[in-house]
């Protein structure tokens, strides 16, 4: 009952003080009357009797206050018009209003941004059931130069059968198909899964239902399941296409259901199958009699109860090395695998950078706030004859502090709200650059991080509003009258000018340290850009045509057809050169790999890996890689001729050092069959190309000519000057040969580049953005100090120039004064910057994290920004007119 | 509460307001006036005490404030012991007693 007692009276307090006060008013008036009524009997005069009345009722006023002061919750009144005051009085000041709310939006903004996307993907659990229970398995063939590989069918099976820890294993293999029957004919990216691998990650279809156990059995009629997107736009969402069936390379296969909206596989992306598959398949053949060398399923577990990560790790390696012994297959080198959490391993590559741009958005947290808190100081001591007129008057410290933080509060509530403005734009412009690692975000704004931005912007203004107060009234408590402080003074005020000039150099030094960041990041970038890739970006177009299996029903048919169409593009004039290739550079096909050996080499040796892939004549001249040796495929090198094969010379040097390649014989599986069974000629070799990762060098590299390796579906690479005519070039062409045949993909080999390395343009824009914003703010604070210097010195340097001094003194005196703040801020930059540095070396690429050029660039700019900051003091120092002195 | 004894009996103001009105409902004035004559001029409650203690007490519950005539025919805001302010003057009345028993023993003895 006392509760809602207090609660009621709350209520009227906050909501109907109008009225509280207005009875309060006739209540006190009522008692006036009555008091001067009494003394009126006595015999007073009316007018004496309220005289006498109002004397010994003393203040109204005060009666009044004391009063309101005991109502319930009068405190919340209390703060609301301390904010009041506070926002009359920030609307007095609208420049270091503004500057401060800005300021605050800019950078609450940023780090809000940045911590909605590291919350999305590094802090949020991937959508699954229970997906801290997912992990992921690797094999690990670094002696075949692949540490992250996949697994084969009877390695799967093998797991399946001894590992207790892992309730489920489920797998998959990207790949694509043809969506046949009707008019246009569509290549899909589709994934061979094993029937469980939905249930292993705790997803259901939305329409229908999972794959059927018979749907597995070898030699089963097939069946799919659809992509959400697919169903949407192939199908008109029909819900009646589930148990219909549907054309797939051909022939007549079953839909067993669709898959929910906006479900998506997020795998590690050196897993290679790409998130936005379009149908699912059931391997419909057991896959468990495949060949051991044949690693291709990418395979998640599921932890059995009470399991850690760790537990499954031990035991799947133990299952490997148990499995080495047991089969032949594996020679000296038994399988290593390993469990890894998947969640932490699918966010592997965008960890790091993501850290360092949340690293940098804090730093420029930190620079700004420090700025603010060099504002408010300034605009503190400006105002400090306010400050003691009102302690002067019974403000106590406590009034004071109230109003300080009522401050803060005002401004960084509305630099909060701005910043959250400024972080959706921000999030917006962030996901437009599309790194690929952050497909996953979707960039909604939920309450964790509404939570963040008003904590920052809270914690934010607490700390600046501090800040002033301790500059202001703090010094009441070591005895220095405020009262006296404010009067006016030559050279007083040392400790705070002291505490500003700290506060800049810790500026320009956060200044230092982000833009040497974002120097090397951007360096890594540019040197990525001209990075040796064995081949060029630059004037290639690529294209997919999908050849229906309908039509182009044999080999030599679709032969006939690539010919003809790279033929007649070879004879444009627009086009220089022209080739195809089953797997362009940074494309999202599966790697494709083949164990190789070269034939004279010790037979016991377990072979090498090579990345493998299959090429027409003239795609090497197409993509502008060089041919170091031998030739280039011919259009005789076809099913009847000798099998022949081209190298790079990375695997020329590693088989045959020293010597030359051309000629000799290896062992290698073209037909991707498990083992090293057939015997190659090498005809060529070229430079090694980075197709894989645009920052290092994979494996080894081997080329078979399409007419002896096909593969499907096959991308041609145009090399041209003229982009849209040799796009038209293509057009027609192709409607010359079958006009019913799609060309799709078609985009410069650059689109596919600046995919490679969008996560380092992602880092790199934003450094450069983080570090021309600390730029500004640097130059602010330093702007900020020496024209406060200077106009607090004015008299003193009136003086000066009074009796004799030169302009250029003055001037020198502001200078140095600007270079002492900058070399100690710089020189502190420094030592900042090599310790950040350190932490990005991961992320860097042909540049070292102490690279003098980077340093010396950053150091330049900050000190140009502080010259151009000191300039504006500087001359107007020099310019004070002597007569000043004697007239203040 | 200013008194002419100093701020010894600061609290009491409550006790004494609560005494007042046990018989019947008073206004401000007449409260303050009835302290007066009952404490023999030792207390007395200026406006700038006595308004505060009445709506601290009625915000409590212990009384209720409302308009009403005085006998001369002028508004005035008269306040009347709630049951709730009737039990807390019995308690605060036999809470004085035990304190004034104490003190006068200490004092006496």
């Amino acid at each position: 009952m006392a509760w809602l007692r207090w609660l009621r009276a709350w209520c009227r307090t906050t909501f109907r003080g109008r009225q509280l006060d207005a009875d309060l008013d006739a209540e006190l008036a009522s008692a006036l009357d009555e008091l001067a009524a009494r003394l009126r009997r006595r015999g007073l005069a009316p007018a004496e009797a309220r005289r006498q009345a109002r004397l010994a009722f003393g203040g109204v006023a005060q009666a009044k206050e004391r009063t309101r002061d005991e109502r319930v919750g009068i405190a919340f009144e209390r703060v609301w018009a301390n904010l009041g005051y506070a926002a009359r009085t920030l609307k007095a000041a609208p420049a270091f209003s503004l500057a401060v709310v800005a300021t605050c939006a800019l950078v609450v903004g940023a780090n809000t941004a940045i911590f909605s996307i590291v919350k999305e993907l590094l802090l949020q659990p991937l959508p699954y059931r229970d997906p801290a229970r997912l992990v992921f398995i690797w094999s690990d063939l670094a002696a075949a130069g692949y540490p992250r590989a996949p697994l084969a069918g009877p390695e799967l099976a093998d797991l399946r059968e001894r590992a207790t820890r892992l309730e489920a294993l489920g797998a998959i293999w990207a790949s694509t198909a043809q969506l046949t029957g009707g008019d246009d004919p569509e290549q899909l990216r589709i994934g061979w899964v094993t029937r469980n691998l939905f249930q292993v990650l705790g997803v259901d279809p939305a329409i229908g239902g999972h794959f059927r156990p018979e749907d597995e059995e070898p030699g089963a009629p097939p069946a799919i399941l659809l992509s959400w997107d697919l169903w949407q736009r192939r199908f008109a969402a029909d819900p009646a296409i589930v148990g219909c069936r549907i054309e797939v390379n051909g022939l007549s296969t079953l839909v067993t259901g669709v898959m929910p909206r906006g479900f998506r596989l997020w795998l590690p992306a050196d897993a290679s199958v790409p998130d936005d598959l379009q149908a699912w398949r059931p391997f419909g053949r057991d896959i468990a009699l495949g060949p051991r060398g044949q690693q291709y399923l990418r395979v998640v577990g599921r932890l059995a109860a009470g399991a850690s990560p760790a537990d499954a790790n031990a035991e799947v390696s133990a299952i490997g090395r148990a499995i080495g012994r047991e089969f032949a297959e594996y020679g000296a080198t038994p399988p290593v695998f390993s469990a890894v959490p998947l969640h932490g391993d699918t966010v592997r590559d965008v960890r790091q950078p993501l850290a360092a741009v949340f690293g940098g958005a804090a730093l420029l947290l930190l620079l700004a706030g420090v700025n603010i808190a060099n504002l408010f100081v300034a605009r503190a001591s400006a105002r400090r004859q306010q400050f003691a007129l009102r302690a002067a008057l019974g403000a106590g410290r406590g009034r004071l502090l109230q109003q300080c933080l009522a401050e803060g509060l005002v401004l960084g509530m509305a630099g909060g709200a701005a910043g959250l403005a400024v972080a959706a734009f921000a999030v917006e412009g962030l996901l437009a650059l599309r790194p690929d690692g952050l497909t996953r975000v979707s960039g909604r704004f939920d309450l964790a991080v509404l939570g963040f931005n008003a904590g920052l912007a809270l914690v934010w203004s607490l700390v600046v509003s501090l800040a002033a107060f301790w500059t202001v009234a703090g010094r009441e408590a070591a005895g220095e009258g405020l009262l006296r402080d404010a009067a006016p003074r030559i050279a007083g005020g040392l400790a705070e000018s002291r505490l500003r000039g700290a506060l800049v150099v810790c500026q320009i030094a956060l200044g230092l340290v982000l833009v040497v960041a974002a120097g090397l990041l951007a360096t890594t970038f540019v040197r990525l850009q001209h990075a040796s890739l064995g081949f060029s970006t630059g004037s290639a177009l690529t294209f997919r045509i999908a050849p229906s299996p309908g039509t182009y029903r044999t080999a030599a048919e679709i032969n006939a057809l690539q010919g003809a169409l790279q033929d007649a593009l070879a004879a444009h004039p627009a086009i220089d050169a022209v080739g195809a290739v089953s797997h362009l550079p940074f494309d999202s096909l599966p790697n494709w790999s083949t164990p190789y050996a070269p034939l004279d080499a010790d037979p016991t040796a377990p072979p090498r890996d090579a990345d493998a892939r299959t090429v027409t004549p003239g795609y090497f001249a197409a993509i502008g890689a060089a041919l170091v040796e031998g030739r280039d495929f011919t259009s005789g090198d076809d099913e009847g001729a000798r099998r022949v094969a081209i190298v790079d010379h990375r695997l020329a040097e590693r088989a045959w050092p020293g010597q030359p390649a051309i000629g000799r014989l290896l062992r290698a599986d073209p037909g991707a069959s498990g083992t090293a069974d057939a015997v190659v000629a090498v005809v060529g070799v070229v430079r090694h190309l980075r197709h894989r990762r645009p920052d290092e060098e994979v494996r080894e590299q081997i080329y078979f000519p399409q007419r002896q390796v096909r593969r499907s579906p096959l991308a041609f690479v145009v090399k041209t000057r003229h982009r849209p005519e040799a796009a038209a070039a293509v057009k027609a062409a192709v409607a010359r040969l079958d006009p019913r045949l799609p060309v799709y993909d078609m985009r410069p080999l650059d689109a596919y580049f600046a995919r490679a390395t969008s996560v380092r343009r992602f880092t790199a824009v934003l450094g450069a953005a983080f570090s021309a914003t600390a730029l500004v703010l640097a130059a602010v604070g330093v702007y900020g100090v020496l024209a406060y210097a200077v106009a607090r010195r004015r008299r003193e340097i009136a003086i000066r120039l009074a009796v004799g001094a030169r302009a250029s003194a003055i001037l020198a005196l502001v200078v140095r004064e600007a270079a002492l703040l900058g070399a100690a801020g710089l020189a502190l930059g420094v030592a900042g910057a090599m310790a950040a540095a350190r932490l990005l070396q991961s992320q860097l690429y042909e540049v070292g994290p102490y690279d003098a050029w980077t340093y010396a660039a950053a150091g330049g700019m900050l000190a140009l920004s502080i010259a151009l900051a000191a300039a504006g003091p500087a001359v107007r120092a020099a310019r004070v007119p002597a007569l000043d002195a004697l007239r203040s | 509460m200013s008194t002419k004894r100093g701020s010894v009996l600061r609290g009491t103001a409550d006790l004494l307001i609560l005494r007042t009105l046990e018989l019947e409902p008073r206004h401000g004035v007449a409260i303050a006036e009835r302290i007066e004559q009952l404490t023999r001029g030792e207390f007395s409650l200026g406006p700038g005490s006595l308004f505060p203690a009445l709506h601290r007490l009625e915000q409590r519950g212990w009384l209720q404030g409302e308009w009403a005539e005085t006998e001369e025919g002028r508004r005035a805001r008269f306040y009347r012991l709630t049951p709730a302010g009737r039990a807390q003057l019995r308690r605060e009345k036999s809470e004085w007693a035990r304190v004034v028993a104490a003190m006068k023993h200490v004092l006496d003895g």
